[in-house]
């Protein structure tokens, strides 16, 4: 369980600025993060992981981000970048090993290890390309074996840099439901706002680098939508819904 | 297989001793022969396995942490660099022990430039890396070519020692190769683990508690001492370092716990081989300098890789 408290939050980079005056997220939330390209939305999941600085304070169970070693921050948060890659014919089982990194000592896995890399495979639906190198994947499968990597990382918090991207609709489903359903805190940039509103309770609307707003579900409404991405949003019946069975 | 490899390694040590411009019968050995095999014939195979290792084990952690199958202690202009502080070193009657250190500090110093001008963004785009490289090369050999000039008295035999080969080995020198390359590989081996989340990318690396920054500068500094440590001994030995840990890799995978091992194995491997053919090539007891002989399957291997690796890697 970990408590996520920002203070004051600002950031510059060229013309760029992000600004965050006070949040704080509790254990357990699933938090979507909506907005247009270049709202800040990456750059807000780099500056939580401390991978950018800027000024203000980030602070998670009232210890302050830069005050925490960077083996100790695995234990708290993990990350699944946008673009995830790996270098050299790793197995997808080695990649999903690697997210039990933090919690082995000394140079090998534990036998514990390689159980809960058995049992993310199975969920992430992984266990027939666990032999195959993670560098001849499709760009869906590559997805599915990083988030099963992050997952694995048994972190109270995970931060989700777009978790469906390029990913089929069977197992973007498959994966939303798994994460809701899940007891960590989830932080995550979501482009497909159908799906987000379906999966996540909280959502912060970033626009131009400020929070315009931070609403839970009940108050996710066509106005607040169209101000934030400057289209026009009604409710309405899609031509299509799609349903886990 | 594992096992295998280790048989196939002793087997080559003992037999390349016997190889030579005087082949040797071990079953019935004069007593010129058992001299030649003890004082010249054996510390020479076991100098070329010793710095065949450090090359490929340079070569290992060169290719993981500069995220460039094509690196190695040459195309990172790491060894002409180090070379460069070690002929400055020699032209300048500096005592024989500064000279690696000499050449540490200028491969560092090389090493580092290559690196800063190949990274943009915290991504290190490979083919300005190897671009890097390529120029660091011109402008460490040029400068070793002024030397050469500068410096008449001592020119022969630092165009001699440039081509790279085992011309002049003492117990002394052994020793203190293979102290260097055990005491890296023991830094390397505690560390294996953490190494392989460097394969993955920095943001994802760092995710998972690993110091990417300084896990690089150790790994930077530890891999540039084998290499500064090899060429002041032994000259510029291209490739040993970027063929081999590709070999490894297929052969045991890419878990670095076995890789750093194998590529260690491997390029003893193949540096006692190209040893015993570059003095058995050439009919009548001359011999060929190494450095020739790896150049020529390492730049074979380069294009190999440049042509396999094309679509998916150098066009992201």
């Amino acid at each position: 369980m970990a408590e996520l408290r920002i203070e004051y939050l600002n950031f510059q980079r060229g013309k760029f600025q992000l600004t965050l005056d006070q949040l704080v997220i509790a254990p357990g939330e699933k938090v979507a993060i909506l907005g247009e390209n270049g709202s800040g939305k990456s750059t807000l999941l780099h500056l939580l992981c401390g991978s950018l600085h800027g000024h203000g304070r980030i602070s998670y169970n009232e210890r302050q981000l830069d005050k925490i070693p960077v083996a100790d921050r695995a234990l708290i948060f993990a990350l699944l970048p946008q673009f995830a890659e790996v270098i050299f014919p790793f197995s997808v089982e080695e990649v999903v090993l690697f997210g039990r990194y933090p919690h082995t000592r000394g140079n090998s896995f534990s036998d514990e290890d390689w159980r809960l890399s058995e049992q993310q495979m199975q969920d992430l639906d992984l266990l027939n390309l666990r032999k195959r190198p993670f560098n001849q994947l499709s760009g869906g499968e590559k997805r599915r074996v990083m988030m099963a990597r992050v997952l694995n990382q048994d972190a109270p918090i995970i931060f989700l840099d777009e978790p469906n991207a390029s990913l089929d609709i069977r197992h973007t489903l498959e994966i939303f439901k798994l994460l809701s359903g899940r007891s960590e805190t989830v932080i995550s940039p979501v482009h497909d706002i159908s799906l987000a509103e379906r999966f996540f309770d909280r959502f912060l609307l970033l626009k131009k680098g400020r929070l315009l707003a931070d609403v839970p579900r009940a108050q996710l409404t066509p106005e607040l939508l169209t101000e934030t991405y400057d289209v026009q949003v009604t409710r309405g019946a899609a031509a299509f819904t799609f349903q886990h069975n | 297989m594992k096992k295998l490899v280790l048989i196939i390694f002793l087997l080559s040590l003992a037999g390349s001793c016997l190889i030579g411009s005087t082949a040797i019968n071990p079953f019935e050995m004069s007593a010129v022969e058992r001299d030649i095999m003890l004082s010249l014939r054996l510390p020479r195979v076991l100098f070329s396995a010793v710095i065949g290792a450090m090359l490929g084990l340079s070569g290992s952690v060169y290719q993981l942490t500069l995220k460039n199958p094509l690196a190695d202690s040459f195309t990172t202009g790491a060894a002409s660099s180090s070379a460069l502080g070690a002929v400055l070193a020699i032209a300048f009657g500096l005592p024989l022990p500064l000279v690696p250190i000499t050449a540490l500090a200028t491969g560092l110093l090389g090493l580092l430039i290559v690196y800063r001008l190949s990274k943009t963004n915290g991504v290190i785009n490979p083919v300005t890396m190897i671009l890097a490289g390529v120029v660091m090369n011109i402008v460490a050999s040029s400068v070793i070519s002024f030397a050469k000039y500068f410096f008449e008295d001592s020119l022969s035999s630092i165009v001699f020692w440039l081509m790279g080969g085992f011309f002049v080995i003492d117990w002394g020198k052994l020793m203190l190769c293979t102290a260097t390359l055990l005491i890296a590989y023991l830094l390397f081996s505690v560390r294996a683990l953490q190494l392989n989340m460097l394969a993955l990318d920095e943001h994802s690396a760092q995710s998972l508690g690993v110091n990417v920054e300084r896990l690089r500068t150790i790994a930077f500094i530890v891999a540039t001492t084998l290499v500064a440590v090899a060429v002041s001994h032994t000259g510029i030995i291209g490739f040993v370092g970027l063929i081999v840990p590709h070999v490894a890799r297929s052969l045991f995978g890419s878990d670095m716990r076995q890789n750093l091992f194998f590529s260690m194995l491997l390029g003893a491997l193949l540096l006692i081989f190209a040893d015993a053919a570059s003095r058995s090539i050439i009919p009548g007891g001359a011999e060929l300098p190494v450095g020739i002989i790896t150049a020529l399957l390492g730049g074979v291997f380069f294009l190999y890789l440049l042509k396999t690796r094309r679509e998916r890697f150098w066009h992201g």
